[in-house]
């Protein structure tokens, strides 16, 4: 059948079989990053010796089993999980506040989080039934998400106003990296490299109970956004069609929020303020599967977990022996991306 | 029953301005079209945004015999379209997507194959099946203006709510549209209300007028009671001619502005 003889409908579903197909292509190169990502680190463990333990951990000798369920496989999965969460969040926070700059971060989540981070270093304070190891990703989650619930009250007084979101949004980042700053000055060095540290992200903390944590809510929301797909592709449209169809715009801004720092909140409270990711894999995933949220939606939860993939097997590939956190690394990969990208959608444009 | 809408008592603020005092309507009866006029800051979008519910505010909105609030959320969304005067955001939606998710946000009751011939008919009565697959930061404005129209049609209303339809249209399109929302009026009934800027378009293709200044209604009823030179000279502040076509409906020749300090 030629272009012109087809209708509407066969070359609307030709597009999205299409789309389609990346998708699963997508997935493919996913499981195919995250093997090479297992297979990357000090010990000698080949990816046929990775491939056959996955499958029948006793063929391995007990060393190769510990380092591969025990080390390898966790830091691996949590890059999955935080990256897909990431995207995830991104995603959703760009739609809903008609913004291609705006990322979780951007609403102060991360900042918080660190600034939380920082609060059980210098301190280092017990909290009764918290173990000490779990005090800081406690603090850092209990943080973000109050910055989030600051974010969520200005939704609600300004009645969804986006530019007072992002406005807010940013003076918070402002006001935690300043408080943050103030722990710097009274910190022992230690403590702020400490904070350094774990600023820039780090991926090979990560246990099973972690990564557990960090895919179930995951788990738990992906659902939740799957339901405002439609919503969310028709608010592309503009807000004033949006609201002209008696859609509570104030409404999906509140869930759509709670939703992304929630995510954000919990991707960062582990593994440290993971940058660029939430900016990176929505723009990606757009370039992929274009603005139809039914797919953009997970789609940027793939490409969120094939960088943070990417990222996590290059910190053990790039320099052997060493491993380079992971955070240095999105940035380094997530800049020459970002203007590829920008400077792609000029040429289009 | 006299008619199938009616508007009275309207009232719109934002904080404490108020922008609509007391808007009383032409009732409608079925196939008919109301023109909205009025300068600019008259209150003619945020009359639009009263009739989609959009906004809250005293009066009463009858539709078919039910008000607004009987008619319920659903069910004013269900009966009510409107195409706002800004044309959909240049993304990089296609507008086939737009259609769709639209239809489908809203919980229309189409097959995948029903839906997409509605939009495949809209399109080619609009001008738009070349460009139904781009994305829409490659339309012009005017063509963006046509994508905001379709929204509204794919609902398929019983009430059509157009806000300036064609300020973004060249000659072609501004009777095209016209013409089609005509059109559809006489084919399967409904009701239409458009708030237009140009009184030449207005008078030809509106059944009802009314003149909006200021928040309040200067002037309704059929188009050759509401067009006079002395309500232009009030309400636009123009020196204009008013004459009549064959077919009676009048015809605006504008001669020059009164002198902004003289005038009310």
């Amino acid at each position: 059948m030629s272009e012109r003889e087809a209708t509407l409908l066969n070359r609307f579903t030709r597009i999205k079989r299409r789309r389609v197909h990346l998708a699963f292509a997508l997935a493919l190169g996913l499981i195919a990053v995250f093997l090479l990502d297992l297979s990357a680190g000090p010990a000698a463990l080949g990816l046929g010796d990775i491939v056959r333990g996955l499958f029948d951990p006793g063929s391995l000798e007990l060393r190769d089993r510990i380092i591969l369920w025990d080390v390898r496989l966790p830091d691996a999965l949590i890059a999955l999980a935080v990256g897909a969460a990431l995207g995830l969040a991104g995603v959703e926070t760009q739609t809903i506040l008609d913004n291609p700059l705006a990322s979780p971060f951007t609403l102060g989540v991360s900042s918080a989080a660190v600034l939380g981070a920082s609060v059980a270093i210098v301190l280092a304070p017990s909290i009764p039934a918290v173990p000490d190891h779990a005090i800081l990703p406690a603090l850092a989650l209990l943080f973000a998400l109050a910055s989030g619930g600051f974010v969520l009250l200005v939704v609600r007084v300004s009645e969804g106003s986006r530019e007072t979101v992002v406005l807010f949004g940013i003076a918070l980042v402002f006001l935690c990296n300043a408080l943050t700053a103030g722990f710097h000055m009274v910190a022992e060095a230690e403590a702020v490299q400490q904070i350094v540290f774990w600023t820039i992200g780090n991926l090979t903390k990560a246990g099973w109970a972690e990564v557990a944590m960090v895919f179930a809510c995951v788990a738990v929301i992906l659902p939740f956004s799957l339901r405002h797909v439609w919503l969310l592709t028709l608010l592309r449209g503009g807000e004033a069609h949006a609201r002209s169809m008696g859609i509570d715009i104030a409404r999906l801004r509140t869930m759509v929020i709670l939703r992304s720092s929630v995510l954000a909140a919990f991707a960062v409270c582990f593994v440290g303020a993971i940058g660029f990711i939430g900016l990176v894999a929505p723009h990606l995933a757009r370039l992929m599967f274009g603005e139809d949220h039914r797919l953009l939606v997970p789609g940027a939860a793939l490409c969120g977990a094939l960088v943070l993939s990417a990222a996590s097997y290059l910190s053990k590939a790039l320099v052997p022996g060493i491993i380079i956190p992971v955070g240095i690394l999105t940035a380094v990969v997530g800049v020459p991306v970002l203007l590829l990208l920008l400077w792609r959608a000029r040429r289009r444009a | 029953m006299t008619g199938r809408f009616s508007v009275s008592n309207l009232g719109a603020r934002y904080g404490r301005a108020v922008v609509l005092h007391d808007v009383a309507l032409p009732a409608l009866r079925d196939g008919e079209m109301l023109g909205i006029l009025g300068p600019n800051a008259s209150g003619k979008s945020t009359l639009m945004r009263r009739l989609t519910g959009e906004m809250p505010g005293p009066g009463d909105i009858l539709l078919d015999g039910r008000t607004q609030r009987e008619h319920g959320r659903e069910g004013w969304r269900r009966a009510v379209a409107a195409a706002p005067q800004t044309p959909p955001a240049p993304s990089a939606l296609m507008p086939t997507e737009l259609m769709w998710s639209t239809a489908r946000a809203l919980g229309l009751a189409l097959s995948d194959a029903e839906l997409a011939a509605r939009i495949e008919g809209i399109f080619d009565e609009l001008g738009l099946g070349a460009v139904a697959l781009s994305p829409l930061a490659t339309l012009s404005g005017g063509k963006r203006q046509l994508v905001g129209l379709a929204l509204a049609l794919v609902r398929n209303p019983t009430l059509l709510l157009l806000d300036e339809p064609t300020s973004a249209l060249d000659l072609h399109w501004r009777l095209a549209v016209l013409d089609l929302v005509r059109r559809r009026l006489r084919a399967q009934g409904g009701l239409v209300v458009a708030a237009l800027h140009d009184l030449d378009l207005a008078a030809r293709y509106c059944d009802r007028l009314a003149v909006l200044h200021e928040g309040r209604v200067l002037a309704a009823g059929c188009p050759a009671e509401v067009l006079t030179p002395d309500l232009l000279a009030r309400v636009y502040r123009v020196e204009a001619e008013v004459s009549a076509d064959p077919e009676g409906r009048p015809v605006v020749r504008a001669l020059r502005a009164i002198d902004p300090g003289k005038g009310d």
